[in-house]
């Protein structure tokens, strides 16, 4: 709590008295930052249940023009990420930053298989016609909202996509910082940040998989 | 744990830090030039910027507002053309309220003040801050191209459907918007992080000034709200290029449903707008009181009350949208609650002036202004909440008064206050005190013949956003104008003094109010990391009973910052039991 | 405060715990659905059902992945606080949309 310290490792920025309380407010900044991006979607969602409640018989139709195989396979395939991250983290932590490297890219490779899966799953619709809105054209489910359904779909899996693609990146980031040595057990601040993140972009999904695919 | 809530006693070793009255390095000589302030990560050069910013956008919207008046000053049209004065009315709201009070009170004077009341060197995430700063740079110029590329005629409200088909550049401004929410968000985060994690050794949550109780409520509101603005306008956004049909009802969709969106976010934002108003208000009132505040408590708590039933009114600005019966009752009834919070802090305010020594220098009066100025827009509010006085007065000139009372009769009163309060500290330099009254003076009179006015041609059934009238509200309309006019004249007169300080003020003493307030024990203006020791705290900072020594105190071993201390370190060595 | 000694409150969990977890949320995933497919539940509860299983996963992934059990409380309290303005925001919007009375009948 003192504002003041002896030894000021490089890695402590000036204003911050000793690398725990570092870690600690950039742990809070990052939950601060996680509680708004579950209000971000939680604009979506509200979208979703409003309509839902409206039209359940429109959710049910529509649903099944989404395959639940693939949606569960890209489920199962962010866990997987999941547990790499945190195997990552694992690892800086015990200072083992070959395996820090290794757990980060197989997340990495399995955030992407997530994408090719999604682009997948996105050209066969486009195919069909179902696109979002207006640009809808699709005949086989007659209601009159139908295009509202996919409105909401692509909104939620693209935004959720899109935090996919930034982990991705932030992922690589990570990545490159440890080639260059710069994380130890003594100091993995960013490692742990961007794994809540991950963390969060899997919860997310955790429920639009049910939400989206599952509808009977 | 890295906070002050340490359960264990600890023993500090502290001694007397005086503030030198004549610094010679400041955060203002220490790094120079342009580059420096554009690269910097100082809170306080970031907090000037911000500052700067917000003046340059309040002085575009005060123009646009000068035009509107104008416009009114006859029944028929005067000037302008009835669709410009739509997309006058439009950018004037969205400015003021996006550009102008939202980042106001929080990212101007919060950031220089914060981390000083907090004894810290810097906010928590200094690049961050940074960054927020030009997020709001680059949200301002997608705002200037709307502005010169076809404008923006849909309110500041973007109610769909019409902001859907309006021809205007509404993508231009709700990506500014956007962009603009991140800016808020980051500043947020910054001050919740700030205030948990970086205080001196002694700031318990019982010592905190009460800036700080309103800055971080107001923070929570940043955080909770403009992530739902984000996605609402990103929504609105997807409507106008793939017609996604959400809101549209031409595509079965639901018009209300957007309101909704937009004021779970907006009304929160008011808050934003007002509660950091209140924080500048408890500082300057026991500042000029020599008293301790009353009620510390109830205000630091009512600030958060405030943050959290803000979130469950928003509906009472669609009563006559045809949301259910159900939510329009519900909605009324929490309104009427949000007041009770309110209604306490201003007890609590008036209790503590009480057999205080009240001194009436410029800050103070502004705290009076604030005073009634904000309960007139309180009480109009309740009255809006009452769900068959508000079918009436819904959309009329009525509103508009409302919610000139709370947002500029408030929130911009308080940002006066507090502006005038803290100069000496940001700049160094005394303004000249015989003005400052006068456009106080000024600022008060042009303020209630403007908005007194609007009350009643808007119970009289005067709609709001028209740019013409009948006859009957002729004389309010004209009042309202010159009354504008006296209030253009205010802020000029106070842009004018406040210029002429920075070249010909008196030198400002460290702290020219005796606040015992923690700010007030750097020098005017602060070193480059605010204080060249540690501060260390052991009374609370409205103590006014004891004496200024007992507020000076820091670590003794301090002055490892990298330079020498400046200061004298006067007084014996004294210990201090912190918790 | 020493910054030195990190260990006792970063906490590490071990490569067994975390694959417990992961696996245990597989499970989850597969339940999910096989109860969604093929057990016929009527009409709000097969939601309820899914949103249940959603919210284990959801609680082994904050606590157990993300670290909840063994931080501070209040890293926590903000995770529920942040799900409890979500909730707020859809009772309250409910309140409308599902109450809403036909201006126009059969419009
Ligand atoms: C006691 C506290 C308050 C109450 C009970 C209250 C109540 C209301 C109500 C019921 C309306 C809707 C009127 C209508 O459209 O028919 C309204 C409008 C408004 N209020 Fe307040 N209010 C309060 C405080 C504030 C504060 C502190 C601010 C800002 C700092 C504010 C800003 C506004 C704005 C901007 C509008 C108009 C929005 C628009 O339609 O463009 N209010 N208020
Ligand atoms: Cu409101």
């Amino acid at each position: 709590m003192a504002n003041h310290s002896t030894s000021h490792p490089t890695h402590v920025q000036h204003h911050f008295v000793d690398s725990d309380q570092q870690f600690d407010s950039a742990k809070l900044g990052m939950w601060v930052f996680l509680v708004n991006e579950i209000l971000f979607f939680g604009g979506l969602f509200c979208a979703y249940i409003v309509y839902r409640a409206w039209h359940p018989e429109l959710f049910t139709q529509a649903a099944t023009e989404l395959n639940a195989f693939w949606g569960a396979v890209n489920t199962v395939v962010l866990i997987g990420s999941s547990l790499t991250v945190a195997m990552a983290i694992r690892s800086v932590q015990k200072n083992q930053i070959k395996g820090l490297k290794i757990n980060l890219l197989i997340t990495i490779a399995l955030a992407v298989v997530f994408m090719v899966v999604k682009g997948f799953e996105y050209a066969h619709k486009f195919e069909l016609g179902i696109l979002p809105g207006e640009l809808y054209t699709y005949e086989g489910i007659e209601h009159a909202q139908a295009a509202i359904f996919f409105s909401i779909y692509y909104m939620m899996t693209g935004i959720h996509a899109l935090h996919v693609i930034i982990g991705i990146g932030l992922m690589w980031w990570i990545y490159v910082r440890a080639n260059r040595g710069e994380f130890s057990s003594e100091y993995y601040t960013p490692v742990e940040i961007t794994g809540l993140y991950w963390h969060l972009v899997d919860l997310i999904w955790i429920f639009l998989f049910p939400l989206l695919y599952l509808i009977e | 744990m890295a906070t002050a809530e340490v359960s264990n006693t600890r023993t500090l070793k502290v001694k007397r830090f005086k503030p030198s009255e004549d610094p010679k390095k400041t955060y203002l000589t220490e790094e120079k030039g342009l580059w420096s302030w554009l690269t910097t990560v100082d809170h306080k050069k970031i907090g000037l910027m911000y500052l700067g910013s917000v003046t340059l956008f309040f002085l575009l919207g005060g123009v646009l507002a000068l035009l509107l008046r104008t416009e009114l000053l006859t029944p028929a049209k005067t000037f302008i053309e009835a669709d410009t004065y739509n997309q006058f009315f439009t950018l004037h709201g969205a400015i003021m309220v996006f550009f102008v009070l939202v980042p106001s009170i929080p990212a101007a004077l919060g950031n220089f003040i914060l981390p000083m009341q907090l004894g810290a060197k810097d906010v928590a995430f200094p690049r961050l801050n940074l960054a927020s700063f030009y997020i709001y740079v680059i949200g301002a110029i997608f705002t200037f191209f709307a502005l010169v590329n076809n404008g923006l005629d849909t309110g500041w409200t973007f109610y769909t459907p019409y902001s859907i088909e309006s021809n205007s550049s509404v993508i231009w401004v709700t990506l500014g918007a956007f962009i603009l929410g991140f800016s808020s968000i980051l500043t947020g985060t910054n001050f919740i992080t700030t205030i948990h994690k970086m205080r001196a050794p002694g700031i318990t949550w019982g010592k905190l000034p009460l800036n700080i109780w309103a800055l971080y409520a107001t923070s929570i509101i940043q955080v909770l709200a403009t992530p739902v603005l984000a996605i609402t306008l990103l929504l609105l956004t997807m409507e106008r290029v793939f017609g996604i049909g959400i809101f549209d009802p031409a595509m079965g969709g639901d018009p209300v449903l957007f309101q909704h969106f937009f004021w779970f976010y907006s009304h929160p934002a008011v808050y934003i707008m007002i509660v950091p108003g209140f924080g500048i208000i408890s500082e300057v009132i026991t500042t000029f009181s020599k008293k301790h505040i009353f009620g510390y408590w109830a205000i630091a708590l009512s600030s958060l009350a405030i943050a959290f039933i803000g979130f469950l009114v928003w509906g009472h600005h669609m009563f006559t949208s045809g949301q259910s019966a159900v939510a329009t009752t519900v909605f009324s009834f929490l309104t009427f609650l949000v007041g009770i919070p309110t209604g306490i802090k201003i007890l609590n305010w008036v209790a503590t002036l009480y057999k205080g020594s009240i001194e009436m220098k410029t800050p103070m009066i502004y705290v009076f202004i604030f005073l009634f100025l904000f309960s007139i827009g309180g009480f109009t509010g309740i009255m809006l909440g009452s769900l068959a006085a508000d079918i009436h007065l819904h959309d009329t000139y009525y509103v508009v008064a409302h919610f000139h009372y709370v947002m500029m009769g408030g929130t911009l009163i308080a940002l006066l206050a507090g502006l005038h309060f803290w100069w000496p500290k940001m700049t160094g330099k005394m303004y000249n005190e015989f003005q400052a009254k006068i456009g106080a003076a000024l600022i008060f009179i042009g303020f209630n013949m403007t908005f007194l006015p609007q009350f009643i041609m808007g119970s009289q059934g005067m709609p709001r956003r028209y740019y013409n009238y009948i006859d009957q509200f002729t004389i309010f309309h004209q009042t309202s104008t010159i009354g504008s006019y006296i209030l253009g004249v205010g802020f000029l007169l106070i842009a004018y003094y406040l210029l002429v300080s920075l070249f010909r003020g008196e030198k400002a003493p460290a702290n020219p109010w005796g606040s015992r307030g923690l700010e007030w024990q750097a020098t005017s203006p602060p070193d480059l990391h605010n204080f060249d020791h540690t501060p260390v705290i052991i009374n609370g900072p409205y103590d006014y009973h004891k004496p200024m020594e007992e507020f000076q105190l820091g670590l003794a071993d301090s002055g490892h910052n990298g330079h020498d201390p400046s200061h004298d370190a006067t007084g014996a060595k004294q210990e201090v039991v912190s918790n | 405060m020493s910054g030195q000694n990190h260990e006792h409150h970063h906490h590490v969990s071990t490569a067994g715990q975390l694959w417990a977890i992961a696996t245990g949320l597989i499970i989850l995933t597969i339940v999910t659905v096989v109860v969604a497919k093929f057990v016929p539940i009527p009409a709000p509860f097969d939601v309820v059902a899914a949103i249940s299983i959603a919210l284990v996963k959801a609680f082994l992934v904050a606590a157990f992945f993300m670290n909840l059990y063994w931080d501070t409380k209040f890293n926590a309290m903000l995770l529920i606080m942040g799900v409890a303005f979500f909730l707020l925001m859809v009772l309250i919007t409910l309140l409308d949309t599902m109450f809403r009375n036909d201006i126009v009948p059969s419009f």
